[in-house]
């Protein structure tokens, strides 16, 4: 949707993953487009590098969330919200209808 | 000129600022080394942060700055005479998501030290404050709010366009006092 202003396919499904999860790490990002996890991985560098993302890590994972003081962060936050509009329906529905609440350990299903 | 051996922080900035800038390439210094120069030492950061305004290609700052002998470890530059560490960071000069409008120059001997002002020198310690929640930026801010003449108006106007009224307002007078 937005790959010719982003230019690559892979940052808008970094940002918009991110953008609907709050968080991502690239192994989920990869596994849910279902593509390569050294694209992924590039594209996290570099929004981090452009000051785009913020990393920490959790345990051995690197998550990335916006960086909350990237000045187009409203901006960019619309564009995608307009561009996600003009997914598929069930793709929206995956991105966004995903658990983020606990679930207590041992808790049966 | 004095050896990079000697040089105090800010003079070390103004040096690498100014030998970027007659390539073209203009930083401005940011981040926790600003603290410094305004508590007067009273917070110390050893990572000159400089801010890459407009988006100078990394290969011309990697080849500028291994012509004054730093050079590139992780993302930072290290040079064999200095124990401080110099970083670009990628513009715009912002604050929050505002852009910063004036830059203060300062002439040393060694160069001219182009340096976010104190009034931005605290909204950005606040504003990490205000996203993450960090403490020690918080302190730094009142450090430099006591140590230099800052414009109080000017951050609450900042804080409420940044949505952070109640935030600001909770620590306001310590900024003040």
């Amino acid at each position: 949707m937005l790959q010719p202003i982003l230019g690559s396919e892979n940052i808008e499904r970094v940002l918009v993953f991110i953008f609907t999860r709050n968080e991502g790490y690239a192994t989920e990002i990869a596994r849910f487009f279902e593509t390569d996890l050294y694209g992924i991985q590039n594209q996290l560098d570099k929004l981090e590098t452009g000051g785009v993302l913020v990393s920490r890590l959790v345990g051995r994972t690197r998550l990335y969330t916006f960086n909350p003081r990237y000045p187009f962060l409203k901006e960019i936050k619309s564009l995608l919200d307009k561009a996600l509009s003009f997914y598929p329906a069930e793709v929206r529905e995956k991105l966004l209808m995903n658990r983020r609440r606990p679930r207590r350990r041992g808790k049966p299903l | 000129m004095k050896s990079i051996r000697n040089m105090t922080q800010p003079e070390l900035c103004a040096f690498v600022q100014s030998q970027l800038n007659e390539r073209g390439i203009y930083v401005v210094l940011s981040g926790g080394a600003s603290v410094s120069f305004y508590s007067s030492n009273k917070y110390v950061s050893h990572d000159l942060d400089l801010v890459n305004v407009y988006a100078v290609k990394r290969r011309v700052i990697h080849e500028a700055m291994n012509e004054m002998g730093f050079s590139e470890q992780g993302r930072h530059y290290i040079h064999p005479e200095t124990q401080y560490l110099v970083e670009f960071l990628p513009g715009p000069l912002s604050i929050g998501s505002e852009p910063v409008k004036q830059v203060d120059e300062i002439r040393l001997s060694t160069g001219i030290l182009r340096i976010i002002s104190p009034t931005d020198c605290v909204k950005d310690r606040l504003a990490a404050y205000y996203h993450w929640g960090d403490r020690q930026c918080l302190e730094q801010a009142i450090l430099v709010a006591k140590e230099r003449k800052v414009d109080i108006e000017e951050i609450r106007r900042w804080s409420d366009a940044e949505g952070k009224h109640v935030e600001f307002e909770k620590i306001s007078a310590k900024l003040i006092s």
